[in-house]
């Protein structure tokens, strides 16, 4: 294992290294690029203001990423542009990338999303700005409004995440359990072992969990005039020709941002109807246990295989647990839950090891916050738009983020499932769809689920190490 | 009978190309089910079919039609013609070779077609001794007992014994009229076809022992050749234009709500003679080794209904073609994951595969490059069909143990065990 060096540590936003849990105020602010030579000004003066992954700052962070339109528009050269991975390149609103994702439905389609569709403003590079408290966010917020809009750049959007009064989401469940954590760095320090992946998994051009190193983008020497770049990683095949190149890519990762609209009140009515009594009585037990059972923990956190019958707010982080011993027919946590399909650990393949093995080539790391007020009754659509930004960093888009959207959370056949999909962020299009509730001897399958998430947005981002900002900065 | 898989190979007229690519995509393709070329759901015994252009090598552009269906050759053969008889004309009408003067050629169009059979050098089926009726009926039958349960559990919802469940199930069955069926055994595989396979590896391994004085010998001199020239063969860093071909790929992928896909695939061998005996040796072993698989598994890999290997061009090429469950991704990843040893074995004897180490080590190990690789050597699948585009293997395999074990004779245990299947 190798530590990351403190230089890297200086070179890598600290996004990657860190939520900013402590700052509860967010800004995502989305700009075009109006003016070339003023933003790569902007992009100058802005370095210095961005946080690293040694430099916690305890009042407001700033990082800072940008799409393929927007490297594009700073005039990045084009060897270089087509360097990057595929995913990063198309976009996230590609036909394709649709049916995977599960954006292929009148709801989610891009041609409806507010921000990153095919109807709307190309975003260029996205501004996320966390602040401590309110008037602080307020006073980041217009400062660097007042040097980007004389910067080159305009505004095509900005979100606020506001601030949200704990940890649940808006469904009422913990968020942001179960993280990787990233090898020779602190976040290790207290993660099972089954959690710690590779460097290269999360960071481009460290070596990757095949051993080699994740795939980066590269300029050609001559572009990198004030000699800001490292070398690139040495290549396995001697034998063909290399072009001199410089590392673009190192010490930075992929961010994919994805606006998910909550239905709350769809949400809990469809839980109350589902368990009703014979009597036509409520249930309102049945009806936390079947939420719990969408999602795979109870509202706290804790996982159902580790208490499958209420909730209990001591194992409320618990993380160090997998299927196969305990729960292999999901009689304590569906087969079908939200995090038995996004992370299956151990439970899929010929044995726990190798299972856990392959699980691990697909993990992300999620920074994602809730948006919106809580509502005053769950029951009553109140018309305010909610829900979760959701944001995660891996290094390859295609094996991480996009694999656990479609090969696991839309995948109609998981696990040996027949024909349901996520229940949260699942593509529920085929009329009547269902949710099979293990046990034994006889499952329930839950009928007529509704959509309760809808996707309002999303692009994907490339967040640079601070000398690729400084480069792009020096074009 | 036993399901049989082949395809037709036949070379396209140069000036024919674009108009046959035109009938693929445009009339076929995008009408699937009901296009007046190939009406593939009429056709009763086809599992699965695949037509795609392999173009502008130095080989010429072939047309390669893949069809896994249920035997005999003869009746397929029969149907296919009385069913797409002058779709199948105005299609090999774009071929070289091509003789029948009208779609009322039956002797011609049918000579035409087995002149031009390619049987793969090694294949795999998923579910062996299943036909598309049965496959459909025990799923019609699974959607029938989903429901019936569901039913039950409305009713009934807790503190039933499994064995009483179980019974309830039977008789729900018994009277229904449509499913007499169910009851009539209908095994998988006769005895004949379980056991031969089975001998003849038995007898591949007595024979290769009593061999060994002569192997042994040849095997070294084999390994050292070999190891001199993995050590030689050029592999690229890079393929060209990569980002655009596979954005092309993908546009035919993930269409059935991911629960099946199509790959085809054609690679150039190494150059020379040690490579082509190479491979057909070692495509002759996992033939062997595949014919014993009756669990639906391919080297460990549960999620193939049909793939081929065959040897073409005199064996200077190889084309693969696989049905597969899930996506891309993770079909790749069960390469790499389950299958590294025998994959790279056949595949590092094809051009631009990733370094190997004696002919099975590494290779596919490095995940990043192969994928690069077999992404390079994807040819674009231009028509695919699948009768039961919503199972996968292990569901059918599921649906046929349902369908198995409802009468059997059960314990309780037993009775729960078969509860747990749905």
């Amino acid at each position: 294992m190798v530590e990351l060096k403190p230089e890297d540590m200086k070179d890598i936003q600290g996004f990657v290294m860190s939520g900013y849990a402590h700052l509860p105020c967010v800004s995502y602010q989305m700009l075009s690029v109006v003016n070339a030579t003023a933003a790569r000004g902007w992009l100058r003066n802005l370095v210095s203001a961005v946080t690293t992954s040694e430099g916690k700052q305890d009042i407001s962070s700033l990082n800072v990423a940008l799409t393929y339109h927007g490297l594009t528009a700073l005039g990045l050269e084009t060897s270089a542009l087509e360097s990057f991975s595929r995913p990063f390149i198309e976009g996230m609103a590609t036909p394709h990338r649709s049916r995977i994702l599960g954006d292929n439905n009148d709801d989610n389609t891009p041609d409806k999303w507010d921000w990153g569709g095919n109807n709307s403003e190309p975003i260029d590079i996205l501004l996320l700005l966390f602040a401590q408290d309110e008037p602080t966010l307020d006073s980041v917020i217009k400062d660097q409004q007042a040097k980007y809009q004389t910067g080159g750049l305009a505004k095509v959007v900005a979100l606020g995440a506001g601030r949200q009064p704990d940890i649940h989401e808006h469904f009422g469940f913990a968020d942001g359990l179960g993280q990787p954590a990233i090898e020779g760095t602190f976040q290790t320090k207290d993660a099972p072992a089954g959690n710690v992946i590779k460097a290269g998994e999360m960071l481009l051009s460290y070596i990757n969990d095949y051993g080699k190193p994740a795939e980066s983008p590269m300029v050609s020497l001559a572009s990198d005039r004030n000699g800001l770049l490292p070398e690139p990683p040495p290549l396995t095949e001697s034998n063909s020709a290399q072009p001199a190149t410089r590392d673009l890519g190192r010490n930075g990762s992929y961010l994919v941002f994805r606006q998910l609209a909550q239905h709350v009140a769809r949400f809990c009515q469809f839980l109350e109807e589902a368990t009703l009594q014979p009597d036509g009585q409520l249930d309102p037990a049945a009806s936390t246990k079947l939420a719990a059972k969408f999602v795979g923990r109870w509202q706290s956190g804790a996982p159902l295989v580790m208490s499958p019958d209420a909730d209990n707010p001591d194992l409320a982080k618990a993380d160090d647990f997998a299927y196969r011993d305990i729960d292999d027919r999901g009689f304590k946590c569906p087969i079908g839950s939200h995090i038995r399909r996004s992370n299956p650990r151990d439970s899929l393949g010929p044995t726990a090891a190798k299972a856990k093995v392959t699980a691990n080539r697909h993990r992300i790391l999620r920074r994602g916050r809730s948006y919106g007020d809580r509502p005053k009754d769950r029951l009553v659509d109140d018309g305010v738009a909610r829900g979760l930004h959701f944001l995660c960093l891996n290094s390859d888009i295609e094996r991480q983020f996009e694999f656990v959207q479609q090969t696991w959370c839309n995948n109609p056949v998981f696990g040996g499932l027949n024909g349901e999909v996520d229940p949260l962020v699942g593509n529920l299009t085929r009329g009547d769809e269902i949710f099979t509730v293990q046990a034994d001897p006889l499952r329930t399958r839950v009928h007529n689920l509704e959509r309760f998430v809808t996707v309002k947005g999303g692009a994907y981002f490339f967040l640079p190490s601070m000398s690729a900002l400084r480069y792009l900065a020096a074009l | 009978m036993a399901q049989m898989l082949l395809t037709f190979l036949t070379r396209v007229k140069p000036d024919k190309l674009d108009e046959l690519r035109g009938i693929l995509d445009n009339d076929i393709a995008a009408n699937l089910l009901d296009n007046p070329y190939l009406p593939f759901p009429s056709l009763t015994r086809l599992h699965f079919a695949s037509l795609f252009l392999d173009e502008g090598t130095t080989y010429g552009s072939y047309l390669v039609f893949e069809n896994n269906f249920d035997g005999p050759l003869d009746d397929y053969l029969a149907e296919l013609y009385t069913q797409a008889a002058p779709g199948l004309h105005r299609i090999y009408g774009c071929c070289l070779d091509y003789t029948a003067a009208s779609a009322a050629d039956r002797e011609g169009i049918l000579a035409y077609l087995r002149k031009h059979i390619v049987r793969p050098n090694a294949y795999h089926i998923g579910n062996p001794g299943r036909s598309v009726a049965r496959t459909l009926r025990e799923s019609g039958l699974r959607d029938r007992l989903e429901s019936f349960l569901d039913d039950f559990v409305r009713a009934e919802p807790s503190g039933q014994q499994p064995g009483l469940i179980r019974k309830k199930v039977q008789d729900f069955i018994r009277d229904e009229p449509e499913s007499a069926w169910v009851a009539q055994a209908e095994p998988r595989q006769t005895r004949r076809e379980w056991f031969t396979p089975r001998l003849k590896l038995g007898l591949l391994i007595v024979a290769a022992f009593l061999l060994l004085p002569i192997l042994i010998p040849v095997a070294i001199i084999w390994a050292v050749v070999l190891r001199y020239k993995e050590k030689r063969d050029p592999v690229p860093d890079k393929f060209d234009d990569i980002v655009r071909r596979v954005g092309g790929l993908v546009e035919r992928e993930d269409r059935t709500h991911v629960v099946q896909n199509h790959l085809a695939h054609m690679t150039v061998l190494k150059p020379g003679l040690f490579r082509r005996c190479t491979l057909w040796l070692v495509l002759w072993l996992v033939n062997f080794v595949a014919r014993t698989s009756d669990k639906g598994k391919l080297s460990g890999i549960p999620s193939i209904h049909y793939a081929h290997w065959s040897m073409i061009d005199n064996g200077r090429r190889l084309l693969f073609v696989s049905n597969f469950d899930g996506s891309w991704e993770n079909y790749l990843d069960d390469f790499i994951d389950k299958a590294s040893y025998g994959l790279t074995a056949v595949w590092s004897n094809t051009q631009h595969f990733p370094r190997t180490f004696f002919l099975f080590g590494q290779g596919a190990d490095d995940g990043s490059r192969f994928k690069a690789w077999a992404r390079d050597k994807q040819v674009y699948t231009n028509v695919w069909y699948c009768a039961y585009p919503s199972l996968t293997v292990e569901t059918i395999d599921n649906n046929s143990d349902i369908r198995e074990q409802l009468y059997a004779a059960a314990d309780e245990s037993a009775a729960r065990e078969w509860l747990w299947r749905f």
